[in-house]
């Protein structure tokens, strides 16, 4: 009789693994967030001449650099596992494959998180941007509702482009479209809370998010057996 | 070159002339009244190519990620060769849609490029289908290359309807015209008859492109096993 480990254990367990590397190495989050920063940097010298509009245009920045600063950290999430056979270790492993997905996705979730808890407010001081109360909650539930879904792509193509010859160039051409449609709505969501737009249109783009969100775990949660199992 | 693709791509071709004589000599001209002067809209013609065009590369893309799907589920080569050449036919009509679009584009709107809805969709699109190519050249084994294939055309197939509603998300860009909607198709008689006549050839032509190509991997992939033998014996 073998004693079955329940899902949330075998998930966390993996989360855990990611976690305890990361608080080890200190590689991931501490460059992810720099990034962001000298992003920020680049984007005030790079659209000096706008920068008084950017109630406008702030969320599309802020976008940009997430979307890069996430792509970093995809690609490194799985090199590890790759180049020192942690993968073989993971897929030997008693745990059902769809959960391993699941473990990833969560540490890359968490990662992300916690780089843009920092960023976000980098950002709003920088660029001299403010938000009431209630409106930073529906901000801060907007990229919650991103993360998600950039987690989750990103999770399910960087484990293929780690096996491609090109791995790190990969990500970005194969993730990009594929992240469009979260991209325009979420741009759509942040700006227009940002320019004081109708609260009904954020809301119809939080909904797009969290509809793309539960299409693409759906998605990656039947693939991902496929992405792995040689 | 096998019978059955040879009929369909004579039928297709034979449709698809009979779709450029009756848009251009049995079709009416369109005719939009602005400040009581009546322009005639000779650039809509290009709505007769451009629509089966890009109808015909969903067909394909969608099955492209069934076959995606099917490959995936039965482990079974046919169906990964189905998916490669699908998504490949798929491809060159969305490359045609880009070109018929952008054609258009210029002749009624004045611009070459417009980032509206359909048009974003399409572009993405083809750049997310560059993506697949790229991805498959850039997996050695040929078992991984199948794998990853199949996976990244169901991906984007799935991606394509909401890479569209997400552009409608911003109400205030410029719209695409639009010709079906749930009330029907804003045409009838002879324009009607030219576009279903344009749409089926196209569907007939794409077809007959896909077996062949589909017999194309095939043959390849017996020679391959071919060479194999010869060398092992």
């Amino acid at each position: 009789m073998s004693a079955k480990v329940s899902a949330g254990k075998q998930v966390f367990a993996i989360v855990k693994k990611d976690v305890l590397a990361e608080l080890r190495t200190k590689e991931m989050v501490i460059a992810m967030l720099l990034f962001v920063i000298l992003a920020m940097v680049v984007f005030s010298q790079a659209f000096a001449v706008i920068l008084n509009d950017l109630d406008r245009v702030g969320g599309g920045l802020l976008w940009v650099a997430f979307l890069f600063m996430s792509m970093l950290g995809l690609n490194r999430s799985f090199v590890h596992e790759k180049d020192e056979g942690c993968l073989e270790g993971l897929l030997m492993s008693p745990i059902d494959r769809p959960l391993i997905f699941f473990g990833k996705m969560l540490g890359n979730l968490l990662f992300l998180s916690i780089v843009e808890l920092f960023a976000v407010p980098i950002f709003f001081v920088l660029f001299r941007l403010e938000l009431g109360a209630s409106l930073a909650g529906i901000f801060v539930a907007t990229i919650f509702l991103s993360n998600i879904g950039i987690a989750c792509v990103g999770t399910l193509l960087s484990t293929i482009s780690i096996n491609t010859k090109t791995r790190d160039l990969m990500l970005p051409i194969l993730f990009m479209p594929v992240i469009i449609p979260l991209l325009i709505a979420a741009v759509s969501a942040t700006g227009g809370i940002m320019s004081g737009a109708e609260l009904a249109e954020v809301y119809r783009s939080m909904r797009f998010i969290a509809v793309y969100d539960i299409i693409f775990l759906l998605v990656a949660y039947a693939l991902y057996d496929y992405v792995i199992s040689e | 070159m096998k019978k059955s693709s040879l009929i369909l791509a004579s039928a297709g071709a034979l449709l698809l002339m009979a779709g450029v004589y009756l848009a251009f000599f049995v079709a009416p001209d369109t005719v939009v009244r602005i400040d009581d002067r009546e322009l005639v809209q000779f650039s809509q013609k290009i709505f007769y190519f451009h629509v089966p065009v890009a109808e015909t590369s969903f067909v394909f893309l969608v099955l492209g990620g069934l076959f995606g799907a099917m490959f995936l589920g039965t482990r079974k080569r046919s169906y990964e060769q189905m998916s490669y050449a699908a998504v490949e036919v798929g491809f060159i009509f969305v490359l045609l849609v880009m070109i018929t679009g952008v054609l258009w584009t210029r002749a009624a709107w004045n611009v070459w490029w417009e980032w509206e809805p359909r048009l974003t969709t399409f572009l993405v699109l083809t750049l997310m289908y560059s993506g697949y190519f790229v991805l498959r050249s850039s997996v050695q084994e040929e078992s991984a290359k199948a794998r990853f294939g199949a996976i990244f055309s169901i991906i984007a197939a799935v991606n394509v309807p909401l890479t569209f509603v997400a552009g409608r998300l911003d109400s205030l860009k410029p719209v695409h015209p639009k010709v079906f909607t749930l009330q029907g198709a804003s045409m009838e008689g002879p324009m009607l008859a030219a576009f279903l006549v344009s749409m089926f050839g196209m569907l007939l032509f794409a077809t007959s492109l896909y077996i062949m190509r589909l017999d194309l991997l095939r043959a390849r992939e017996d020679i391959e096993y071919l060479k194999e033998e010869l060398e092992v014996g």
